[in-house]
């Protein structure tokens, strides 16, 4: 399938997503946000890039990442328009696009570093989520909060999965983006 | 499949050329640290017996240090060892090695300064809450740094096993391949991966898991310290470090076994085979090693009780495996073939025995009626210092002695032989008197000791003495042995 297309479709779920997110923290942290990064991502594989830019791009990926990972974030996105808007554009734009620009054409370790660096985050992520005594999220409950503490730990029991198969079979899963990557990386 | 061959000849001279320079250079960083942390041990062992006058908040320190030093120095001699001998079957980068060096001694820097500058005294596994708790005696600062020390390290052999694992999939078609998995299955021995390449890529999926999992709860620790409300579970917090714990000590003779596998057969004349039980009995290591932690929580009355099951014949079945298969086969290897036993060969073979014998009070602690009477008895020290000082810190001398013993293999010189007989007999009644000090109950971890104690400290003490005399001496010759080889060429 066209990439744009492929791009424009995750986008356009990500909208129809919205008004789960504003009900149930799971749904917006990890459906809406991987999908609006994953609409940016897409189209990132297909830019070529400077092997200058990689590592700013990585920077820049990880920080706007990380920026809506934050509690504050996620609630500013769901009571200010600004916000909102902000996360539709940044999330695509600035997560995943520079990602997308970066992350395949990186080298192997770096790109096992990363990976290995997000499940445990993630992890980490799950014990915050869940043993946080307090409400760190004003838009959710503290039950939501915790369900979402299990769903980071679910998130990075199915990438490894995701990740280590590929690794044990020696060939990826996603053949079609491993080949776009292999021919930018060729190009570059 | 891509083999060195392949790789053109200058660069993987170069990159050959380096590799052996920095593994020397850790081998020697090893070897100093051992006998640092030996002469804690010693001034730990003479405290409990009453002849030294030592503080007891120093006694933790050093307690700590000891720890946390001989386990990343064996798991640090262990990795420089394996990736020596893996850079023979594979391509692997030099830079990365050098990245893990820098990041280890970032993480040793840290938890040394958190102990000695910051005083922190919460034993190398920094069991929940026990960092948050110290009394007094040192700040959440040093508690935090001792943690970014291990993080730190963590990294490093974080790189260090990517590098390993990418490069064994990319040569032997995923690390099913690597793990001799098709092999077994195609039983074509021409195409099966050397034992190297089976050990590592064993190593490197089960270590792999057990740092992410220690790197979970290193971040959940500083988080806990620095905020006290986020109370972790300590029940999970003691999975999670005994998990972490277990599997990084255990990787840290599994790859230094890649000595035997490689070194032995210059000595026998015949290659260590590669053999569809060879192949099996890593793969059972892999999971084995996982699922043999839950021996340490045989006292958590809360664990679930198949875990328990699990913990007991997981424990069984691992010294099974490694005696059936390692020791056993080294046996055989060196049956009938005319051997000249300089120090080298003498300290790998040492170093298979002590862990074949260093597994069976594990074992007998590993079952339910025995565990809930000795574990946090001196029992416990006792099987393990068996298997690291007799085991793979006897492998790693044993790889120094080798890296450089020049191309002749010569008949062990008096001083050598006086060296090794001390290592064994100062090793052996070291850690004679720590199972008996354990068959007698007296517990584990304690600065002061009872004058009824004080007797089997006593003559350990003695023992460790030896033990260190020794290891210097075994320092001193493999310091000496590199620049003589520095001159020669």
């Amino acid at each position: 399938m066209n990439t744009v297309l492929l791009s424009t479709l995750c986008f356009g779920a990500a909208l129809v997503l919205q008004p789960m997110a504003r009900l149930d923290p799971v749904a917006h942290m990890l459906l809406q946000y991987p999908v609006l990064g994953v609409s940016g991502y897409l189209l990132g594989l297909k830019m070529p890039t400077a092997p200058d830019l990689r590592g700013p791009l990585l920077v820049l990926g990880i920080t706007c990442v990380g920026f809506w990972m934050l509690p504050r974030s996620l609630d500013a996105a769901l009571d200010s328009p600004g916000m909102h808007l902000a996360k539709l554009v940044t999330l695509p734009l600035l997560a995943g696009l520079p990602l997308g620009m970066s992350v395949p054409r990186v080298g192997a370790v770096l790109r096992g570093f990363l990976k290995a660096q997000s499940l445990s985050m993630l992890g980490v992520l799950s014990f915050l989520y869940s043993h946080a005594p307090i409400r760190i999220c004003n838009s959710y409950l503290i039950e939501d909060q915790q369900r979402l503490g299990a769903g980071f730990l679910w998130l990075a029991g199915g990438l490894s999965l995701l990740w280590a198969v590929p690794l044990f079979l020696g060939h990826s899963l996603m053949p079609d983006l491993l080949l776009q990557r292999k021919k930018h990386h060729d190009l570059c | 499949m891509r083999t060195l061959s392949q790789i053109p000849d200058n660069a993987a001279q170069q990159s050959a050329t380096k590799t052996a320079a920095v593994i020397k250079l850790s081998i020697g960083l090893s070897g100093v640290v051992f006998l640092l942390m030996m002469i804690f041990g010693l001034i730990m062992r003479a405290a409990q017996a009453g002849w030294v006058d030592l503080d007891n908040a120093l006694f933790y320190q050093l307690l700590t240090a000891h720890g946390a030093g001989m386990v990343g120095t064996a798991t640090f001699s262990g990795a420089a060892i394996m990736w020596y001998f893996l850079a023979r079957h594979v391509a692997l980068n030099a830079t990365v090695y050098i990245a893990f060096l820098g990041l280890f001694l970032l993480g040793v820097v840290l938890v040394l300064g958190s102990i000695f500058i910051g005083g922190f005294g919460g034993a190398w596994n920094f069991l929940f809450p026990l960092p948050a708790l110290s009394g007094g005696i040192w700040e959440v600062g040093a508690a935090v740094a001792f943690c970014l020390g291990y993080i730190s390290i963590g990294v490093g052999f974080l790189l260090y096993y990517l590098e390993v694992g990418y490069k064994i999939a990319r040569a032997y078609g995923g690390l099913l391949g690597g793990l001799g998995w098709r092999f077994v299955w195609h039983g074509d021995v021409s195409r099966a991966p050397p034992p190297t390449v089976i050990a590592a890529a064993s190593v490197t999926i089960f270590n792999s898991i057990g740092i992410i999992f220690g790197a979970i709860v290193l971040v959940a620790t500083i988080v806990n310290l620095l905020f006290p409300e986020f109370a972790i579970d300590a029940l999970m917090a003691k999975n999670a470090i005994l998990f972490f714990g277990h599997v990084f000590i255990n990787a840290s003779i599994y790859m230094a076994v890649t000595a035997v596998y490689e070194v032995i057969p210059e000595y026998t004349g015949k290659p260590w085979k590669v053999s569809r039980v060879f192949v099996i009995a890593w793969a059972v290591v892999v999971i084995f090693v996982q699922g043999v932690y839950f021996h340490h929580l045989l006292q958590d009355v809360n664990m679930p009780k198949w875990s328990m099951v699990v913990g007991q014949v997981m424990s069984y079945g691992s010294s099974v495996v490694l005696i059936a298969v390692t020791v056993y086969s080294t046996a055989v290897y060196l049956k009938g073939a005319a051997i000249k036993w300089d120090l080298s060969l003498r300290l790998l073979v040492l170093g298979v025995i002590g862990w074949g014998v260093g597994t069976i009070p594990a074992f007998i602690d590993g079952m339910v009626a025995v565990n809930k009477i000795m574990h946090n008895t001196m029992w416990v020290p006792g099987h393990f210092h068996t298997y690291l000082l007799l085991g793979e810190v006897a492998m790693a001398f044993g790889f120094a002695a080798w890296l450089v013993r020049g191309r002749a293999i010569r008949e062990t010189s008096a001083l050598d032989r006086f060296a090794f007989g001390a290592y064994v007999a100062g090793g052996g009644g070291f850690v004679l008197m720590f199972l008996w000090s354990g068959a007698s109950s007296i517990p584990r971890r304690w600065a002061v000791h009872y004058a009824q104690w004080q007797l089997q400290s006593q003559l350990a003490t003695v023992f460790a003495t030896v033990v260190v005399l020794a290891t210097a001496l075994l320092v001193a010759g493999y310091l000496r042995g590199l620049l003589r080889r520095g001159t020669e060429q």
